[in-house]
């Protein structure tokens, strides 16, 4: 029969969409639940996409955006390869914009603040007057404009002209958050130093780019130069070329110039183009992203796990109706296509919304993940995800494919209903995942398929992540594996409760149902298998890890005062200690020992790591390190014999796959230092990895003396907090810490972060019994005609209620034992496969044991709630009225 | 009983030898009729007998073992599942023991169903719909639901909608069955007096002898078998 698109449209007008109309709280749910799988997916995605947004240069805001950059290989350039770089490239016309950069923060308000709980402001230092060359149209750039307009007239705000010392030029956001205006203060931490910034004008927006964020602050090159006590130093110098036809080629041209070229001001240097360190930047966050990605993709699939019940549950109450339809002479491809059309319309309409909620959470999330990324690779602030059209179209497609993939079942049940006329003689032909669920072999092979598979090593991606698929591959496995046997489970329980032969109609009838349980049954135990099993899964790993943290956090924080920038608040913070300083401070006679710290970020095989100088006999005394593999003797505590010598973290033995004993090529101004891993740690705060070497040795090879930060051990019987008061009295640019309070921020920051973990064990808990209430109320539906009877046979509602209530309850039993049991096991290798191979840790296994039984018993109670609400409804159903 | 159809007219649905069986027990052993168009044949026999077997495989929803089915010509069992079900949208009609009209759709929505199926125009529908609700007494609760209607005023929306196509056969498994005796007589007479207006032939599945009456012909089924065929006698 040809396409017939009239009886496609009376399907959807008269039936679907009516049935839609007519039960509008149950249609909204299922919108909602799909709504909020694709808002997951969404916000993920966007967020994302924002905190990778922001690693694109902030010069890109102000000059036109740039074409390439040099920088050292390790630490700053002299500003006289600025001269050498004029020469080299003549009257070439590109220009050249001599960046330097910092963050600051805000000085703290109270004593007690925590830790990242003040914005942090990424400071640009720029040529001002040389950029006035950059402001015109052809590079479409513009110069920070005055901020508003009641600024003094007096002030002579000209760029180029007189700028004001400590002048700063702020973002019309930040302008507009703080309400600051030409002249106000702003007063930041820089180093160790507070420093007094005045408010000189706004930073235009350039058409085509994004405005630029509250958190981007520019001064003048020289000013920034002298506040962070790098005179004569830049960070990088970026090329910036005429717009234009045969730009890249021209940059080419450049950048084969610069190759080939000696700079006598620096021996050694580096460049790049700003495409290939965008690139850069998207790699190193690659595997981040793939990790959020299987997330969120996991959220849509949970969404889909219910629009799936959701439409098998309507088929099946709507069977008559097809039933009929089919009598009348609609075939049974018109039923299938109307089916895929509602499943498809559901997906529209749920991903729709889905795009509203999600825009919101990414909004949200951009504030969590975009710190964690913060945190971990970039050090810029990243403060709203903007609406992406090309996103917002993938999870669209993603939500219809996906909610069209789920309809395809019902679709098809729905198809082979017969005609009405035989309708009532085959009975309910509907029995979802009846087949597969009732074979044992393939229960037995995924369990050991996953086994097989968890002894495959992870992905190794570019840029030094790893992330581990097969791994990911075996919790699927082990999770569908023992969704199979939970209908074997459930058969057992109830053969059991009968053998019991207890003297009750609503056992017995629970029983009855459950003896052989139909794939309904075995279905909506798999799915409660399934999400127990992640659940307490998720816990188990989270338990062990706060016990892990603890005990690391208990040991580590040992020392008495802690010092760092209080501009310091992040891993990739540039913030440091003057030498000065940290000598003044090691000298006040309260303090027994200092361990002065200096760092360092490394590229090594264009992975990015830490290189820590510090005092190696501190460290073992004082932070009591737990040995992954213990240094064979003293000689690495040793400053006369540690010559070369480093400690390296547990994160970074796995993540550039070295062992105790091995040579690590270490890059440093002027060539390499050959050092040897003289033991492993275990480091829970920081999964780039570090080595930790010698400070003496550190100060030799970077030529500097800034320090990172200072860790005191005090004198017996002297008062830390006094002595915090004093230093921070004398230094007010200085975050002074007692370890009491550092311990409590550590473990605040740590459960901060696992915070979410909580909230999606609530939501894993959730999709189990609104799953379980959809598969109920199915089998109920189609059980109406023998409830009726069993009314007729004087059945009180109340028993056919518990009857219900058991059944639930039995099924939520048999998924919970099956469900827990796996969750061991996904413990085992969420903490020695995936988290290990992940973050290179190791953690202490903690089972939480009492989070499990609330767990458990939450399941039991609410699904046996559900089934009792469901039973209710059921006994006010009508009978059909059969032959 | 009723006259018999003018001689001549064409045969719309011939069976030979129809045989089904379920699970090997045979349920139609070799049943062979004819039905002429504006003929009404009962199809009486005890309960079991197989009465509802064999009108399904006429109608083109179930497939005998064996034998064939003609149908204006086409044999049924040459065709594929979307062939059958395009008859039984063009050209059958069918009533229900339980009505099944459709509970979302009002009464008239119902009789309008089969007319858009086939692609009818609106204005015509709309046209056809009022005057057979009209024709079978129920033009007051065109708007009524299923639901708010009593069993007589249901088989007539059932009997208006298994019409509206003007459909060559109408198929009838004890449309009176699940009515009182007045409501069925009355579904009867309409039954009649409609078949006699348009020249659809009626296979009617009966238990009642009133039933009987409005027919040309009677074959009564038993075991599977035709065990005899009355011709209509006069009143
Ligand atoms: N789908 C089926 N599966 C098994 N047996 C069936 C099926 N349909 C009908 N039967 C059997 O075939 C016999 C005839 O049924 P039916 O045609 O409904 O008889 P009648 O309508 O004359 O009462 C009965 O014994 C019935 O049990
Ligand atoms: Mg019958």
């Amino acid at each position: 029969m040809p396409d017939q698109p009239h009886v496609l449209r009376i399907l959807w007008t008269r039936f679907a969409w009516r049935h839609w109309r007519l039960a509008p709280v149950s249609s909204w749910l299922l919108l909602l639940i799909l709504a909020l799988g694709v808002a997951a997916f969404f916000s993920i995605r966007l967020a994302n996409e924002a905190a990778v947004a922001g690693f694109a240069n902030f010069t890109d805001l102000i000059t036109s955006e740039s074409d390439g950059l040099i920088t050292a290989p390790v630490g700053p350039l002299p500003t006289a390869v600025l001269k050498d770089l004029r020469q080299l490239l003549g009257n070439t016309p590109v220009n050249l914009v001599p960046v330097l950069e910092t963050s600051a923060v805000p000085p703290r308000r109270a004593e007690t603040e925590g830790i990242g709980a003040r914005p942090t402001y990424q400071i640009l230092g720029l040529d001002l007057p040389a950029l006035v060359n950059l402001s015109s149209p052809a590079y479409g750039g513009g110069l920070p404009a005055t901020a508003s307009a009641e600024a003094s007239p007096s002030a002579p705000n000209q760029p180029g002209g007189g700028l004001r010392t400590n002048a700063v030029y702020i973002s019309a956001a930040l302008a507009r958050r703080d309400q600051l205006t030409n002249g106000s203060r702003l007063s930041l931490v820089i180093n160790d130093r507070l420093a007094a910034l005045e408010v000189a004008g706004l930073i235009p927006n350039r058409p085509n780019q994004p405005a630029a964020p509250a958190g981007l602050l520019i001064m003048d090159l020289p000013d920034l130069q002298r506040l962070t006590d790098k005179v004569g130093r830049l960070d990088r110098i970026e090329f910036v070329l005429e717009p234009g036809a045969l730009r890249a080629e021209r940059w080419a041209a450049i950048k084969q110039t610069l190759e080939g070229a000696n700079l006598p001001a620096a021996p050694r240097w580096v460049v790049s183009s700003s495409a290939e360190r965008r690139e850069a930047g998207v790699t190193m966050t690659r595997a981040f992203r793939l990790n959020l990605t299987i997330l969120s993709l996991l959220a849509l699939l949970v969404g889909l796990y219910l629009v799936f019940q959701g439409l098998n549950g309507a088929v099946v109450r709507r069977r008559n109706e097809i039933a009929i339809l089919r009598s009348l002479g609609v075939t049974a491809r018109q039923i299938q296509q109307a089916w895929l059309v509602e499943a498809a319309v559901i997906g529209l309409v749920g991903g729709l919304l889905g795009l509203a909620l999600g825009w919101l959470g990414a909004q949200l999330a951009v504030q969590t993940v975009g710190r964690t990324m913060h945190a971990l690779y970039f050090g810029r602030n990243v403060d709203s995800a903007p609406f992406d059209f090309q996103e917002a179209l993938i999870a669209l497609i993603v939500a219809v494919a996906a909610s069209t993939v789920a309809g395809w079942r019902p679709a098809r049940l729905a198809a082979n209903t017969p005609p009405a006329q035989i309708a009532s003689r085959t009975g309910t032909a509907s029995d979802p995942g009846g087949r597969w669920l009732q074979r044992m072999d393939l229960g037995l092979g995924l369990l050991g398929l996953g086994l097989l598979l968890t002894f495959l090593p992870p992905l190794r991606m570019e840029g030094g992540a790893r992330l581990p698929l097969a791994s990911y591959a075996t919790a699927l496995c082990w999770i569908f594996g023992a969704g199979v046997f939970a209908g074997q489970i459930l058969a057992g329980f109830a053969r059991f409760f009968q053998w019991l032969k207890w003297d009750s109609v609503p056992l017995g009838l629970a029983c009855s149902h459950l003896r052989k349980p139909s794939g309904r049954h075995r279905l909506a135990a798999a799915g409660l298998v399934c999400a127990v099993g992640m659940t307490a899964g998720m816990a188990i790993l989270v338990g062990s890890f706060d016990t892990t943290m603890r005990g690391w956090i208990a040991r580590t924080f040992q020392a008495d005062v802690y010092l760092s920038s209080d501009g310091d608040q992040t891993a990739s913070s540039i913030n440091r200690i003057a030498p000065a300083t940290w000598e003044s401070i090691a000298k006040d006679p309260s303090v027994k020992q200092a361990n002065v710290i200096q760092g360092r970020e490394l590229i090594l095989n264009g992975v990015s790591t830490l290189l820590v100088g510090h005092d190696p006999r501190f460290f073992r005394d004082y932070s009591k390190p737990a040995w992954v593999s213990a240094p064979q003797d003293d000689t690495v505590f040793d400053a006369a014999r540690n010559d070369h010598l480093v400690l390296a973290s547990e994160s970074f033995s796995e993540r550039f796959h070295v062992a105790q004993g091995e040579v690590v090529q270490v890059p440093v101004p002027g060539g390499f230092q050959p050092v040897t891993i003289a033991g492993i740690y275990a480091d829970y705060g920081n999964e780039r990895g570090a080595m930790l070497l010698e400070r003496g040795q550190f100060a030799k090879w970077f030529g500097t003396e800034m320090a990172a930060s200072v860790i005191l051990a005090l004198q017996p019987g002297s008062d830390p907090e006094a002595l915090r008061a004093k230093l921070r009295a004398a230094h007010p640019g200085l975050g002074v810490f007692t370890s009491g309070f550092l311990r409590g921020e550590a473990l605040r920051i740590f459960r901060q972060t696992f915070a979410v973990t909580y909230a999606l064990e609530l939501i894993g808990i959730l999709v189990a019994v609104v799953g379980l209430a959809f598969t109920m109320t199915s089998l109920l539906w189609e059980r109406r005609n023998d409830l009726a009877t069993l009314r007729a046979l004087g059945l009180r509602r109340r028993e056919l209620s518990w009857a219900a209530a058991l059944e639930g309850g039995l099924l939520a039993v048999a998924g919970l034992s099956a469900g827990l049991l796996v969750s061991l096991a996904l413990g085992w290798l969420l903490i020695f496969r995936i988290n290990k191979q992940t973050f290179g840790w190791t953690l202490q296994t903690d089972h939480p044991w009492g989070q499990l039984i609330i767990l458990a018993l939450l399941v039991l109670a609410s699904a046996t709630l559900a089934g009792w609400f469901a039973g209710r409804w059921s006994t006010r159903l009508p009978a059909e009225r059969e032959e | 009983m009723a006259e018999p159809p003018t001689a001549g007219r064409g045969l719309v649905l011939t069976a030979k030898d129809v045989a089904k069986a379920y699970a090997g027990r045979p349920v139609l052993r070799g049943v062979s009729l004819e039905l002429r168009a504006g003929e009404r044949l009962a199809l009486t026999g005890p309960s079991g007998s197989g009465k509802s077997t064999l009108l399904n495989c006429l109608g083109g929803v179930d497939r005998p073992d064996s034998g064939s089915i003609c149908f204006k010509n086409q044999a049924l069992e040459l065709m594929d599942a979307d062939g059958l079900t395009e008859v039984r949208r063009r050209d059958i009609g069918t009533i229900f023991q339980f009505f099944h009209l459709l509970p979302t759709l009002t009464a008239a929505e119902n009789v309008e169903l089969p007319l858009q199926l086939n692609g009818v125009a609106r204005a015509e529908r709309t046209d056809r719909v009022r005057s057979l609700l009209e024709r079978v007494g129920v033009a007051g609760r065109s708007q009524a639901l299923p639901g708010e209607l009593s069993g007589g005023e249901m088989q007539r929306v059932a009997i208006a909608r298994a019409l509206a196509h003007a459909p060559a056969v109408l198929l009838a498994d004890e449309p009176t069955g699940n009515l009182d005796s007045r409501n069925g007589a009355i579904i009867l007479d309409l039954l009649q007096e409609l078949s006699d207006e348009t020249g659809t032939a009626l296979l009617l599945v009966t238990h009642s002898g009133a039933a009987t009456h409005i027919c040309h012909r009677e074959i009564h089924l038993r075991d599977g078998l035709i065990s005899g065929v009355r011709k209509a006698d006069t009143d």
